[in-house]
């Protein structure tokens, strides 16, 4: 089965490094390329929280509100794709699209177990020196967890 | 089937978190009421700290609803013999529970009727392609809005106009500044615009029937409109300021957003009938509320305007059910029932004197640190929980320099409401956020400005405005 790389883009993480880098290492590799767009459902529950627990808005204009919130990331993650759709048809690669809702780590691990990715290529978030020292990010836990090789890129400014 | 792949420890971890937290403060909450009755204190007061430190933590830590924690004080207040039981229930039927009430229920008829969305749209369509001039008019209109209905529902009602604005004129998410400047305005003009009334929030009311139930005064909707209306214009007036001097509005026109919004109002056809009469029902009742809610009693003509609507089929049953959060009669009568427990049973005075009692030497220094306590808590917690934790102990420290409660009452309702910097403080950040055009860094970077801003502001309107309109002097 052909190896393939895996490019990770999601609602709040892309950098143009990162496409380039997977679409570079997907030609030199002679491997296919997979675009996975992750949409981050744990912020739209969120808002929806905090519009109905905090705000005692009613579900009607808090559910309008979140739909509106996943219209925007789905759109979003079809433009992304469709990008690396364009660099990949440039370059004459074998390409892939998947668009996942959900928890960011699980629906990467699950991606790269069923497209047979040998490497991973994510964005990881800027954060200061000294809050690295308190938060740690998804995708230091995929790093971690991943059952192929996880090239990390900082966003970009 | 979804499959999770954490440690076994980390999942029995996690799952004996909550249990052990709730734990911890059972523990808490039953130290302080068995503990020996400090000096100068009641039993009844001891326990309603008890309750009041449980409230605290359990709305500090959202760990459950804000309604459900309310309902651990109507419990608690009787169980633990700080208030009979017939008074606890007779505190829940507070008129500024149904004033809320009505108020959300008028705001909901108005926003199902299309009238608020189609004054949204026909305001910043005459904006036209200046750029500059769609950022104010979305600025001005959420806090307009704001005066008028929820600051949240105007948040949630407009951030969709606002998405499909961004979109349409090309903006990149994270690195327009033009962007940032969007979604800003509209979470500080709702912000900036929901202290202007009561109706902004539901906030002003719950600390109005705190002061009511337990000193017996009172604020009518006119003064209130009269004393804070001038802070209001210089936070918005300031607010502006920061914001396009912070971030650069980088399009040459918004075109196609104007092209955008026509189409929108287009599509919604003529006004009709239903949305004429609703804007009736609503500007009479407002009228009403200024000139006779001292004497007829807000409540009462918020719960007329509401039969109104019902009598004249303007709205019906199920609408109002999609568009109000009955939580609402929970929070609100369950706050005031606490800061009633506080203040009857000498516990809010005792606490205010054992808490704050050697910083305040003088009324003004009392509201300079009440305001500054508040600003601080509400970038953290709901502001209806910030006036029920702080404006009991801060009325019983009034009386010590003789202060009118009532001016105590604003120095912890206005700032509540004053929530810029930081997500978790209010739906409308929260929502701006979600947008990814702006980060919690961008809002932060702002916000502790505008919030430092908004402490000064008003602490100048104490000390020079209120006397002049017979505050305070």
């Amino acid at each position: 089965m052909k190896k393939n790389i895996l490019i990770v883009l999601s609602t709040s993480r892309t950098t143009s490094r990162a496409i380039d880098f997977a679409v570079d290492k997907a030609k030199k590799e002679g491997s296919g390329l997979v675009a996975l767009y992750v949409i981050d459902t744990g912020l739209t529950n969120e808002v929806f929280d905090r519009f109905t627990d905090i705000g005692f808005i009613g579900d009607k204009p808090s559910t309008r509100l979140t739909e509106a919130i996943m219209k925007e990331y789905r759109q979003r993650g079809y433009e992304e794709i469709g990008k690396v759709q364009v660099r990949a048809m440039e370059e004459n690669i074998d390409f892939d699209a998947v668009t996942a809702q959900g928890a960011f780590v699980e629906k990467v691990i699950e991606v790269i177990e069923s497209h047979n990715v040998s490497t991973a290529v994510v964005v990881k978030r800027k954060t200061s020196g000294f809050m690295k020292y308190f938060s740690r990010s998804v995708v230091d836990e995929l790093v971690e967890k991943a059952p192929c090789e996880v090239v990390v890129f900082e966003e970009e400014e | 089937m979804e499959i999770d792949r954490r440690s076994i420890w980390v999942l029995l971890g996690l799952k004996g978190l909550r249990p052990l937290f709730f734990l911890c403060v059972l523990l808490l909450f039953w130290y302080v009421v068995t503990m020996p009755v400090p000096a100068g204190l009641t039993p009844e007061g001891k326990n309603a700290i008890a309750i009041f430190l449980l409230c605290l933590v359990f709305w500090v830590t959202n760990v459950i609803p804000l309604a459900i924690t309310s309902l651990f004080a109507i419990v608690l207040v009787p169980l633990l013999g700080v208030l009979p039981r017939d008074e606890v229930y007779g505190l829940f039927g507070n008129e500024a529970v149904f004033f809320i009430l009505g108020a959300f229920i008028l705001a909901g008829a108005v926003m199902h009727s299309g009238l608020s969305n189609r004054i949204a749209l026909a305001i910043m369509e005459k904006s036209g392609a200046s750029p500059k001039r769609l950022l104010i008019s979305i600025y001005l209109l959420a806090s307009v809005l704001s005066f008028f209905m929820s600051e949240h529902a105007v948040a949630a009602m407009l951030f969709p106009i606002v998405l499909d604005i961004a979109k349409g004129i090309g903006l990149k998410p994270g690195r327009s500044g033009y962007g940032k400047l969007l979604f800003l305005s509209l979470a500080w003009g709702c912000v900036i615009g929901g202290v202007a009334t009561f109706l902004g929030g539901a906030r002003v009311p719950l600390a109005v029937g705190i002061l009511h139930e337990t000193t017996g005064a009172t604020i009518d909707f006119f003064t209130y409109m009269v004393a804070v209306f001038p802070l209001v214009a210089v936070m918005l007036l300031v607010g502006y300021l920061v914001l396009t001097r912070a971030f650069r509005i980088d399009v040459e026109s918004v075109g196609k957003a104007h092209e955008l919004l026509a189409r929108r109002i287009h599509a919604m056809g003529k006004m009709s009938s239903n949305e004429y009469a609703v804007g009736t029902v609503l500007v009479l009742t407002i009228i009403s509320w200024a000139i006779w809610g001292s004497t007829t009693g807000l409540a009462t003509i918020a719960l007329t305007s509401v039969v109104v609507l019902f009598v004249f089929r303007l709205v019906r049953w199920k609408d109002i059910e999609e568009y109000v959060n009955w939580g609402i009669i929970l929070m609100y009568g369950g706050a005031i029932i606490l800061g009633s427990a506080l203040e009857r049973s000498g516990a809010a005075y005792w606490m205010a004197e054992k808490v704050i009692g050697g910083w305040v030497t003088s009324p003004l220094t009392a509201i300079a640190i009440f305001s500054l306590f508040t600003l601080v808590l509400t970038e953290g917690i709901s502001n209806a929980a910030v006036i029920a934790i702080l404006l009991p102990v801060a009325i019983g420290i009034s009386g010590r320099f003789d202060m009118d409660p009532a001016i105590v009452t604003y120095s912890i309702a206005v700032p509540a409401g004053l929530a810029f910097s930081l997500p978790l403080s209010t739906p409308a950040n929260a929502i701006a956020v979600s947008s990814n055009y702006l980060t919690v860094r961008d809002m932060a970077k702002v916000g502790v400005l505008m919030s430092l801003t908004a402490w000064i502001v008003f602490n100048l309107a104490v000390r020079f405005y209120w006397p002049l309109v017979g505050l305070g002097s």
